[in-house]
């Protein structure tokens, strides 16, 4: 009798141990499964390099400009300094930039001239997708009618008018201009405005976009404001 | 008794070894038939000490439970009621009610030896 019982038990106990075993594995299947395939790898493989290989050349920019330091530091380190800080302005966008680019001109499309329509400011929204556009594709640095670009622009609305750093953009035409690093970037960032959406996106607003040849001298004009820099804080390092 | 932990192990081993998965939708009702075994297992674990353990129900009870437990569960999954909160409440109820019973009959088990000893 004891005997029956305890095979009965024994068996009962190796049908939990089971259910819970497959529980536990079925619970503990991991959430998220990698499901992408050789080509998303390759295509984040090639982003990680990209993201490398730019790295590796401000590590080298930042060499140079350290050397710099060190040749000129017994001779005058004040000329160090000021051509440091000159770089930066001009890499700020402080300064009056010329070099190789695109103008493009932002124009109302023949339709709406001929059937009348009142020509409207540009939006905000396709001036931010123009600008991202640009800055996709090697557009380095951005006037847009005259005011220039700079990592703390807003494009926004203010009382219905779009304005770049607060100052109005004339209703079109006006003008755009970006410079590239290289006559070469330029050229890219030509044909790829040309193939792009966006110049269906800009007729949709009764706009043409006409985009110049590469110029190999185009000037680019400061940033004419002050730049807040109240919530700057020095970096604590060497 | 020694015997049933093995089987026990054994249970567990061969589950996790063999790498059984069943598919998510349907871990809800292995839970709780999980649950109902245990549910029984302590059960009769209790009539044993109690000495009322009878073979079928016994297993008539595990089985019956487990049954229960899912179709219920079922049942409210189709009707949009948790009823399988049911389920869970009444075992889980039951299971501390059994354990409580388990440990004081061991207890007074225990109890009673040194009672004996003391008198020896």
């Amino acid at each position: 009798m004891k005997k029956r019982i305890l095979t009965r038990f024994t068996v009962i106990m190796f049908v939990i141990g089971l259910m819970t075993a497959i529980q536990y594995n079925t619970i503990n299947e991991p959430d998220i499964r990698d499901t992408r395939d050789v080509w998303e790898i390759r295509q984040e493989l090639a982003r990680e390099k990209q993201l490398h290989s730019q790295l590796l050349s401000e590590i080298e920019s930042l060499d140079d400009t350290l050397n710099k330091y060190k040749a000129t530091a017994d001779a005058s380190p004040e000329q160090a300094l000021r051509e440091t800080a000159g770089e930066l302005r001009s890499a700020a966008g402080l300064t009056e930039t010329a070099g190789p680019g695109i103008e493009v001109f932002v124009e109302p499309s023949m339709e709406a001239v001929a059937m009348g329509l009142e020509i409207e400011g540009i939006s905000p929204d396709l001036l931010i997708r123009l600008v991202n556009e640009i800055n996709r594709y090697n557009g380095l640095y951005v006037s847009i009618d005259g005011k220039r670009i700079i990592n703390t622009t807003a494009i926004r609305d203010i009382n219905g008018q779009t304005t770049v750093n607060t100052k109005p953009v004339d209703t079109p035409p006006f003008s755009i201009k970006i410079i590239s690093e290289s006559m070469e970037d330029s050229e890219k960032l030509y044909n790829h405005l040309l193939a792009s959406r966006i110049l269906d996106d800009f007729y949709i607003d009764n706009l043409t976009l006409t985009v110049s040849e590469p110029k190999d001298d185009l000037i680019i004009e400061a940033y004419d404001g002050t730049i807040d820099t109240n919530y700057l804080q020095a970096s604590e390092g060497e | 008794m020694w015997l049933s932990i093995l089987g026990l192990i054994l249970g567990i081993s061969l589950g996790l070894l063999t790498d059984i998965q069943i598919p998510p939708e349907y871990a809800n009702y292995l839970s709780i038939a999980v649950l109902a075994s245990l549910d029984t297992l302590f059960g009769g674990i209790r009539a044993h000490l109690q000495q009322v353990y009878d073979d079928k129900v016994f297993v008539s009870g595990f089985f019956f439970n487990i049954a229960l437990a899912a179709g219920l569960a079922f049942l409210g999954v189709h009707l949009g009621v948790d009823l399988y909160l049911a389920a869970i409440f009444a075992f889980g109820v039951r299971l501390f009610q059994n354990i409580a019973v388990i440990r004081r009959i061991i207890l007074a088990k225990w109890a009673e030896k040194k009672e004996v000893r003391e008198t020896i």
